[in-house]
């Protein structure tokens, strides 16, 4: 009698993640691209000389063709609550348009705040949606709809983008791990970003220079010996998964070979070991760090940075906060765009603005503004994104959406599509059915190039 | 209202005569006597010399003069932005103030129908913060976010000297009464004393209480929001805010801190005795000695008036809203103060008569 | 023998089989164990007759030193140390296997680890806010101590208010989850039913068509009632409280026009409650009052304890049958473990249903049904692949599955291995007994559950490794700390011992509780000698590449 049939996926299935048509590449045939084909947890020349990512682990040819179709995302957080009014649609002279100018940019006919204007330049390289009501105006329910394309459900928690991509599009064999939240005084796994996806999947938290726990050699190991032990574990394996392999312990075995490279190579973490002339550029203070941060860690192959900047919840002089603030943001934002455009890497970065929601229109007795999740903007570029384009509209004084509404769901499906991933799929080799994106969301087409 | 002598007219070179020995303002019995309704949140106020007129800046591109004693408002249109800084020029006919994109506008104010402006200076790159005449009214000073005070020939504009030094955003300034000195002070608290006759810093007073950075939203608050010499150049006063918890929420309590100009120490912190959170938005010196300032926070709006040797305020007046600048009335008797609520109100400290 | 014919004919759908299986009872008088095969035997009857009908040959037995520390992991959620090894391993005794599952079931460390396990089943690792960790677990182990019947300790959980003293730590269950009926509604048809509902709470499961909206919310109004009532006075207790009124009405998200449908609590599949009528002011025992906590006459909350956990709620039988036998067997059944549902067979459909009636006729008995699981062949297989067998299928059973230790197996194993254990043990002393040691080292598992555990709140998932738990086991300081010599642990004994075999018999013993293989010594014996110069800290390496093994990691 056969085996009935099962919905679920054997287990030995679920450690493969690839499944995007880019990365048909198993990872037995990755190791197989490996000196000479032999299978199993050898990686003979782990820890020797300097390993930067993919290109050493397989031959170059591969390489630079996976590295060209790789896709990465790149998340900045402008946590606390960003007015769109003093950034992506400014109101100058209206009831509510605050004291500052509207600037023109680099396309003809759109305006930003006069807060931005290196941004302001880039703006050919940018779309903004200035019609998102998400009608959500608490930090912590603002923050999950942003980011996972839900509503905050009791009992319910899906994965935000960088884990959700992390998880799809990461390539198997990467050192590097998938997603890396920059924030100052950042330490720590993010368990909660992944959700039902695993801790593997979850961001690690790191700050500038500091790469992540544990991982660099303690003193009093020197790395011979950290060969030479690990050679000693890689036997035991052998000896054991000789009739017992299975995904997971191939995956345990490999995840040490893939932290000894790691660990050659800690100081991509550092962005000390950039140039001092790109230290300059990007400026001495957290954000321009952490900008140059980002992109190192792209360039090597991450497939998910997140920046965070605090902070920007101005319920109290919304004005001079957000002088300050965005007087960090704008100049080092705008080089990283230019410098991943200039490299080559925009078109397969996807970039987004984000925040929890924006500011209200009123101004307060503080001369502050309130949150406001009924009409704000975000803004976005890179791979499968228009330039240049301007969706959806607000009203004169920005008290409402005129044109165009749309919320989290329909932003999260635009953030997968532009990557080239189904939102409408179920995540695949999980142990239960899982849309990717809410069922009720839509991509915004006119977004997508 | 009690009687006041009038004030003998001065031709504009020669500083202005102290006031003739007014009918002594009772501050305990202060109340409201008119209200001037705007349409938009006020932002500052300032009586001009002759005390028919008061001008007002608010939330909008306008400066509003008002009747102070009549119901006429006029609006001054030429602005590009909010105006927080204004002065009227002692002895002249002038009115000059600052918007927040830089630019400085000089009024005939007393001209009917209202003119535009004189001559319009792009002052600052970024906002003008405040607007200060010197004594003689010959010169104004500017100060701003681009951390230069500015000092430019009242009569037709010409730039005369650009101070240089401050390392943060320049929130107020003032000229020392007796004319050659000019103070001037930063988000970070820092006083700058400048001589004005070669141009140079010659000290740093330290009001540094005034200012926090705060490291969970990561960004300074801080400023003298309002600033004040005595009439006889004996104290600085610069009013903020201090002990900030919350940036971000405004939590932090009103003060002024005084300093003795002569020796630049700081001599007192003057705070409400029951603190109040929020503001001290701007402080004058009354002839009689005391001091008075304004604050607008959760709790509201306040009116308080201090003597420089107490810490305390000897009175507090309840404001009907957030307060955001002071002007005393030259008759010694009446404050104009700009509320958050559109509305400019007028307050009187003669004694009540007698019913 | 009439059960051995009726094994033949497992063909039939199972509620042909689970009739014919009634009939069957009904036609014997005597229910006794004596008469009929035990419950291993048939479950092996029905895995063996699976596999012949696939023509697969499974793995033989799995060697005493396999099963050894299988066992011990299972029952005791940590390995024997090196004397427990060595007397079983040199136990000549034929029947030494039922004797060791006997001696551990008995345990006191048994008891200990179920709290362990059944605490991650019930509460999935969330913060301890209402209820303090202690007293909740110490009700764990005192309750398989006493074994407990298994409906017993969730109607205990399901009645919990908080309000009686012994009981209270039972209701951790609902306040720790805030009393929210959502997350309730989720968590009790997952865990306690088997069923994940979380996509019916808004329409029925566009996926699963035995998961209805109705039935959602048929769970859901066994909690909408009930509330986290906080008392005024600050020295006492948070409570589970309920109202008496408060009603549920439901409709699907992707029906256009759809009304409100009202229900009343039921179980899924079940009829809705008639529930009782109260003339106005009469709903209250205790009304509610400013800062006092209601006590309706009728309480949904006191229904779903009494109907939820009994015989005759099937999912309720198949759920805790099939989470025991994946406690054991490394998968459920039914897998996942919160996804029985028409859609998704069962790998062996009458075997799930035979052992879900007979842990009912148990009497819900922990202790006795895992017995009969650990003596069945099917436990009792090696992991290893016979020859020329490239591959098996994990539901078949053909062979055992390897199983990634839990965050506190893995603690509790290091601590072993290593040596700090038995560090402790001599260090206590006199004093030394399951409680004593526990206490010792109980802190010392939180740097693993936090490193190896998932998100609290989360079911649990397929086996990961991540960055952090490989930078952890490779440079952090716990490990190397454990490894490093101190007095007592097994780098300290490993260097008072000279001869490179004898390292090498204690180093396999202590940490893969075997004994090594003759290539093993060879291998340990080189290492050593290459590295005479500094023998110590060669010694710390050996130890630390077992411990990162494979072997070590998974339970095999």
């Amino acid at each position: 009698m056969p085996f009935p049939k099962t919905t679920e996926t054997l287990m030995s299935d679920r450690n493969y993640a690839c499944q995007s048509p880019e990365h048909r590449i198993s990872r037995r045939s990755l190791l197989a691209g490996l000196l000479g084909g032999s299978l199993g947890t050898g990686l003979v020349d782990a820890g020797l000389g300097h390993i930067a990512g993919l290109s050493h682990l397989i031959r170059p040819a591969v390489a630079g063709e996976l590295a060209a179709r790789q896709k990465r995302v790149l998340v900045f957080f402008m946590a606390g609550g960003l007015s769109q009014l003093e950034s992506w649609d400014p109101k100058p002279g209206t009831d509510t348009g605050g004291p500052f100018r509207a600037i023109p940019t680099s396309v003809p006919g759109v305006h930003i705040s006069e807060l931005l204007p290196y941004t302001a330049q880039q703006m050919h390289r940018l779309s903004l949606v200035r019609s998102v009501n998400t009608k959500e105006d608490d930090h912590g329910k603002g923050a999950i709809f942003i980011e996972t394309g839900r509503r905050d459900m009791p009992g319910q928690r899906f994965p935000t983008l960088g884990s959700a991509v992390s998880r799809l599009l990461a390539p198997a064999g990467a050192a590097l791990p998938g997603y890396v939240h920059i924030q100052p005084g950042g330490a720590g796994v993010n368990k909660a970003d992944a959700a039902f996806l695993g801790p593997k999947f979850a961001s690690i938290s790191i700050d500038n220079g500091k790469p992540p726990a544990d991982l660099l050699r303690p003193d009093g190991l020197s790395p011979a010996a950290d060969l030479t032990r690990n050679e000693l574990r890689r036997k035991a394996n052998q000896r054991f998964t000789a009739r017992r392999r299975t995904a997971d312990t191939e995956a345990y075995g490999y995840s040490y070979d893939q932290a000894l490279q790691l660990m050659e190579r800690a100081d991509v973490f550092d962005v000390t070991k950039e140039p001092a002339a790109e230290q300059e550029r990007y400026g001495s203070h957290d954000f321009g760090r952490h900008c140059l941060l980002a992109r190192r860690l792209l360039e090597q192959g991450m497939t998910c940075v997140k920046v965070s900047h605090s902070n920007y919840d101005t319920h109290f002089e919304n004005f001079d906060f957000h002088i300050e603030q965005l007087g960090e943001f704008d100049r080092p934002f705008a080089t990283l765009i230019d410098d991943l455009a200039q490299r080559g890497m925009l078109e397969t970065t996807l970039v987004l603005v984000i925040s929890e929601f924006g500011r209200t229109p009123n101004i307060n007795p503080g001369l502050g503004r309130d949150h406001w999740g009924s009409a704000w903007s975000v803004a976005m570029a890179g791979c499968g994104i228009q330039k240049g384009a301007v969706i959806g509209k607000t009203n004169d004084n920005g008290t409402a959406v005129a044109e165009r509404e749309v919320d989290g769901r329909h932003l999260f499906h635009t953030y997968l599509a532009a990557l080239g991933l189904d939102p409408k799929e179920n995540y695949p080799n999980l142990n239960r059915p899982i849309p990717i994106g809410d069922p009720a969301g839509e991509k915004i087409n006119e977004l997508l190039a | 209202m009690a009687e006041v002598q009038p004030t003998p007219a001065q031709p504009p070179s020669q500083p202005p005569a102290p006031p003739a020995a007014p009918v002594m303002a009772d501050p305990t019995q202060v109340r409201q006597v008119k209200e001037f309704k705007h349409n938009r949140p006020l932002f500052a106020a300032r009586v001009d010399p002759s005390g028919r007129f008061v001008c007002t800046g608010a939330q909008d591109k306008l400066v509003a003069r008002w009747d102070v004693d009549g119901d006429k408002k006029l609006e001054l249109a030429g602005h590009e932005s909010w105006v927080r800084g204004m002065a009227f020029q002692p002895g002249g006919e002038l009115l000059l103030s600052g918007d927040y994109t830089g630019r400085l506008a000089a009024w005939r104010y007393a001209a009917e129908p209202p003119q535009p402006p004189v001559y319009t200076i792009e002052a600052h790159k970024g906002w003008v913060r405040a607007v200060a005449f010197s004594p003689d009214g010959a010169t104004v000073a500017t100060c701003g976010n681009d951390k230069l005070v500015r000092l430019w020939s009242a009569a037709d504009g010409k730039p005369l000297r650009e101070l240089a030094g401050h390392e943060s955003h320049v929130y107020n300034v003032a000229f020392h009464p007796s004319g050659g000195h000019l103070a001037s002070c930063d988000l970070k608290g820092v006083v700058k004393h400048w001589d004005l006759a070669t141009g140079m810093a010659v000290r740093q007073l330290d009001a540094s209480v005034l200012w926090k950075y705060d490291p969970t939203f990561k960004a300074d608050i801080g400023g003298a929001r309002g600033m004040a010499f005595s009439p006889d150049g004996a104290w600085l006063a610069t009013s903020g805010i201090t002990e900030v918890s919350n940036a971000f929420a405004g939590i932090g309590f009103a003060v002024v801190v005084l300093f003795d100009w002569a020796s630049g120490e700081r001599k007192q912190v003057l705070r409400p005795k029951e603190n109040f959170q929020g503001v001290a938005w701007a402080v004058a010196f009354h002839p009689a000695g005391f001091i008075m300032a304004v604050g607008g926070g959760g709790g509201g709006g306040a009116l308080w008036f201090f003597k420089p040797d107490q810490p305390n305020p000897f009175f507090e007046f309840k404001l009907p809203n957030n307060a955001r600048d002071l002007a005393l009335h030259p008759d010694g008797l009446r404050l104009a103060i700009a509320h958050f609520d559109n509305t400019l109100r007028l307050y009187d400290m003669s004694p009540k008569p007698a019913a | 023998m009439i059960a051995r014919l009726f094994a033949r004919f497992v063909r039939l759908p199972p509620a042909s089989t689970a009739l014919a299986l009634a009939v069957l009872f009904c036609l014997r008088p005597d229910f006794s164990a004596g008469q009929e095969p035990p419950l291993n035997a048939l479950i092996d009857q029905q895995i063996s007759s699976a596999l012949a009908a696939k023509g697969i040959t499974p793995a033989g037995s799995s060697g005493d030193a396999e099963f050894l520390r299988r066992l011990y992991l299972d029952l005791t959620g940590t390995i024997p140390t090196l004397g427990e090894a060595k007397a079983f391993l040199d136990d000549p005794s034929s029947i030494k296997r039922q004797q060791l599952i006997e001696r551990l079931l008995n345990s006191r460390e048994f008891a200990r680890q179920m709290q362990r396990v059944f605490d991650v089943v019930l509460m999935e690792r969330r913060p301890a806010n209402r209820i303090p960790q202690a007293p909740w677990e110490e009700y764990l182990r005192q309750s398989f101590a006493a074994n407990k019947p298994w409906d017993q300790l969730v109607r205990e959980i399901l009645a919990a208010d908080g309000a009686e003293g012994a009981l209270r730590p039972a209701a951790r269950f609902y306040l720790d989850r805030e009393g929210e009926p959502n997350v309730l509604a989720r968590d009790v048809g997952r865990l306690l039913l088997g069923r994940d509902m979380q996509c019916a709470q808004c329409h029925d499961h566009p996926l699963v068509d035995d998961y209805l909206q109705a039935d959602y919310f048929g769970l859901f109004a066994f909690f909408n009632r009930g509330f986290v009532f906080t008392p005024k006075q600050k020295d006492q207790p948070v409570l589970y409280a309920e109202k008496a009124e408060g009603d549920v009405a439901f409709k699907s998200v992707f029906v256009a026009g759809a009304t409100d449908q009202p229900t009343r609590p039921h179980l899924p599949g079940q009829k809705e409650l008639d529930e009782p009528q109260f003339e106005k002011g009469q709903e209250y025992s205790v009304a509610p009052a400013d800062g006092v906590r209601p006590v309706p006459k009728y309480s949904r909350r006191a229904q779903l304890a009494a109907l939820l956990p009994r015989t005759d709620t099937t999912a309720f039988k198949r759920n805790i049958a099939n989470r025991l036998w994946a406690l054991l067997m490394g998968r459920g059944l039914v897998q996942p473990l919160d996804m029985d549902h028409g859609g998704n067979l069962s790998s062996h459909p009458e075997l799930l249903v035979l052992l879900a009636e007979r842990f009912a006729v148990m009497k819900f008995d922990v202790k006795v049904f895992l017995r009969e699981i650990a003596l069945s062949q099917a436990y009792q297989r090696a992991s290893e692949l016979p020859t020329g067998v490239e591959a098996l299928p994990p539901e078949s059973y053909a062979v055992a599955q390897l199983k990634p230790l839990s965050p506190e197996q893995l603690g509790l194993a290091v601590l072993q291995a290593t040596g700090i254990a038995d560090a402790h043990r001599i260090s206590l002393g006199p004093a030394l007994n399951e409680q004593t040691l526990h206490e010792r080292i109980a802190g010392s598992l939180a740097p693993f559950v936090n490193t190896f555990a998932g998100q609290a709140g989360q079911p649990e998932q397929d086996f990961q490794a991540t960055l952090e738990q490989v930078l952890f086991v490779s440079n952090g300081a716990v490990l190397r700390s454990w490894i490093a010599p101190s007095a007592g642990n097994l780098a300290d004994r490993l260097n008072k011992l000279p001869e490179p075999s004898a390292v090498a018999e204690e180093l396999y013993l202590c940490v893969f509780t075997r004994r090594p293989t003759p290539e093993e010594v060879a291998d340990v014996t080189s290492y050593l000698q290459n590295r005479a110069h500094d023998r110590p800290v060669a010694l710390q390496e050996c130890i630390w590449a077992l411990v990162a093994s494979d072997e070590f990691r998974f339970n095999h």
